[in-house]
């Protein structure tokens, strides 16, 4: 059964008024029913690359393709951006309190949401924010309907969250590190929350730094690095069988929680570079211990098998 | 090994008006042994900054006694507590708001030595500056110059100057992306291996715990309700919130079970009998009234429950 495709990047550029480049060509995709989590270094662009599909990059240059259900969203007038956000594409994201307003109950700001998109009476977008924020497991929801923001726990807001973001049934939910901040038993329940609205249907796009969330919400994973995806696949393909240099140090970098306890981590010497001092060959090269004379040319991202792509030159036909 | 840090029966409360009190920490009881490594773990607001602050007399208890290489330091005013400052030092996780700006890292690293010697203090300066893996030559460099790594590698080395017996790390890695997290984590193990200093290890994140610490400490609502060795604790708890907490972890190899129901009780109002037993999935009709103590329980481990697992 071939999924529907509902989102495709490829080759996607950001630069800077003054030329730097934030993003050098990150291409991926996601099919309806999935989700992918993306992972990376701090500064690979995992966040610039979730406001680029929001459209919501003031100042940046985009180049490049992304396709949203079939729609070119590069460039797309505000106008018509501003439509699909919020309906079609919402987002969440790390700090609940940057998506509500201080001042006014989190009911009521959902209800508006719901309003703005649909032809409802108060009475009934109510009900349905109610009925979204019990969905969320949120515990007596008509009365938390009526708190402001700051009189909630950081568990509770984050659900309200969510509850706004899946007001109008979007086809695409981005969150980007929605559970770094939370304890890891309130982050059991968001990520619960997050399979089931994929497998009700949506795509969702997880941006995380935690490989045990990728593994627990994603079907996916793309690893970026240096303003590049270096590697994406399956998620149980990619954590058991990783290919790119990268991937591998990432996830050897990780404590253990059972097993034996090494005497020390495996760590990544040195530091990623910055975008204005990209090497002109693999973006990992510097730091990477296979490295060859022929990593001094970028290797593109390269379908290696059914499904998986590596940027690396050690699987070059 | 000999005691170097001994709590008895620390209590930290905070009068929040009308009459209302927050228990922060409640009778806490524990030891840390010359050169050992102890993790406080737990849920956001269960008390541990609170806890590890108390215990190098930085915040003074409601009652109850702390006592560092046999004699009892809580209660000490500014004065009295000078000469013991120098025993035990603090590393906090935002490494960037810790250093003058307009200062150079050498200059900042001397500070504190000054006061303490007259000479040497550029060797020393240098000498911190190898022990925590960064080159003698970025003394003259200034904070913004450096990343997240370096800098929590500068904090660190803070924290050595004065030669300390006993580090408090407040969750030292956890700004860190995973393969910085990874270097500071073993720079703990080299610092413990080649000086001695005993560590507490404040942190939310129990793979990090079980690489860093000797033994752990899990804290709920302000009491340690399980404590032994850091290996047996994780691989097997006994508390039925130690389980639930490793529950909650993500894992690559194995579905999450279903989560721990509602939020963390407010330590104004903590439930009556065991403090866990509002969200525990084996409580008996015995928890909500009898507070369980924590009690031996084998292989020098310690537990809080009624029904230990
Ligand atoms: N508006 C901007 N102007 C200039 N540089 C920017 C801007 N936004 C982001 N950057 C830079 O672009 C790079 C990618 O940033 P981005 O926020 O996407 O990283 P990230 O992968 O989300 O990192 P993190 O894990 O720390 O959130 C970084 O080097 C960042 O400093
Ligand atoms: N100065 C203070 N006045 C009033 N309440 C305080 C004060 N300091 C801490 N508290 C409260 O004491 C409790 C314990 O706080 P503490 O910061 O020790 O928790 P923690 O375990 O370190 O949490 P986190 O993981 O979020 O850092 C919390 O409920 C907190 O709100
Ligand atoms: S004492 Fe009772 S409520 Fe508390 S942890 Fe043990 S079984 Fe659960
Ligand atoms: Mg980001
Ligand atoms: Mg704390």
């Amino acid at each position: 059964m071939d999924a529907e495709q509902l989102l495709d990047i490829q080759g996607l550029k950001l630069n800077l008024p003054d030329g730097t480049r934030l993003l050098e060509g990150v291409s991926l995709r996601l099919n309806a029913g999935e989700a992918l989590g993306v992972v990376g270094e701090s500064g690979s662009g995992k966040s610039l690359t979730a406001m680029s599909v929001m459209g919501l990059l003031p100042g940046l240059k985009a180049s490049g393709s992304i396709l949203f259900s079939g729609q070119e969203l590069v460039n797309l007038p505000d106008k018509v951006m501003r439509k699909l956000r919020g309906a079609r594409i919402a987002m969440i994201f790390q700090d609940p309190m940057t998506a509500f307003l201080p001042v006014r109950s989190i009911g009521a700001q959902i209800d508006e949401q719901i309003r703005l998109h649909h032809r409802v009476s108060r009475r009934e977008a109510r009900a349905r924010t109610v009925q979204l924020l019990e969905r969320m497991g949120v515990p007596d929801p008509a009365m938390a309907a009526k708190r402001y923001p700051h009189q909630l726990s950081g568990g509770l807001r984050q659900r309200a969250m969510i509850a706004m973001a899946l007001s109008c049934t979007p086809a695409l939910l981005i969150a980007d590190e929605p559970t770094t901040a939370l304890d890891v038993t309130v982050q059991a329940q968001i990520l619960t929350l997050l399979r089931e609205i994929r497998e009700e249907g949506a795509g969702v796009m997880l941006i995380t730094h935690d490989m045990g969330v990728v593994a627990q919400a994603c079907t996916h994973v793309a690893v970026m690095y240096s303003g590049l995806v270096v590697e994406n696949g399956p998620v149980r393909d990619v954590l058991d069988r990783p290919l790119h240099p990268y991937t591998q140090a990432l996830l050897a970098a990780i404590p253990p929680l059972d097993g034996p306890r090494p005497e020390r981590l495996p760590t990544i010497s040195g530091q990623p570079p910055t975008p204005d001092n990209r090497p002109t060959g693999c973006v990992f090269a510097p730091r990477c211990s296979f490295v060859r004379s022929e990593c001094a040319v970028r290797p593109p991202l390269t379908e290696i098998e059914e499904g998986r792509r590596v940027a690396c030159v050690l699987y070059a036909a | 090994m000999s005691v170097l840090l001994e709590a008895r029966n620390l209590e930290k409360s905070y009068r929040l008006g009308r009459g209302r009190v927050l228990h922060a920490v409640s009778g806490v009881s524990l030891q840390v042994r010359k050169g050992e490594a102890l993790a406080l773990v737990g849920e956001s607001g269960c008390g541990k900054s609170t806890l590890g602050r108390t215990l190098i007399g930085l915040t003074q208890p409601t009652s109850g006694k702390v006592l560092f290489d046999g004699q009892e330091i809580s209660g000490l005013s500014d004065r009295a507590m000078r000469p013991w400052r120098a025993r035990m030092q603090m590393v906090f996780q935002d490494s960037s708001a810790a250093f003058n700006p307009r200062r150079t890292v050498g200059e900042s690293l001397a500070e504190p030595l000054r006061i303490h010697r007259r000479h040497g203090v550029r060797e020393r300066v240098a000498e911190l500056l190898d022990q925590v893996g960064l080159s003698q030559s970025v003394a003259g460099r200034f904070p913004h110059e450096f990343s997240g790594g370096q800098r929590q590698r500068l904090n660190i080395a803070r924290a050595l100057a004065l030669g300390p017996e006993l580090l408090v790390a407040d969750e030292p890695v956890s700004a860190l992306d995973v393969s910085v997290q990874a270097q500071i984590v073993n720079l703990f193990g080299d610092l413990r291996a080649s000086l001695g200093v005993a560590c507490i290890f404040i942190s939310h994140d129990l793979s990090v715990v079980r690489q860093m610490a000797d033994r752990i400490a899990v804290m709920y609502l302000g009491s340690i309700v399980e404590e032994g060795n850091g290996l047996n604790v994780l691989d097997r708890p006994a508390h039925p919130y130690t389980k639930a907490l490793l529950d909650a972890v993500p894992r690559p190899d194995r579905a999450l079970p279903p989560p721990l129901q509602g939020d963390v009780p407010s330590p104004v109002n903590p439930p009556s009998g065991c403090r866990f037993h509002t969200r525990c999935p084996i409580a008996q009709p015995r928890c909500a009234t009898e507070r369980p103590v924590l009690q031996p329980s084998g292989e020098g481990r310690q537990v809080a429950c009624h029904y230990p697992l």
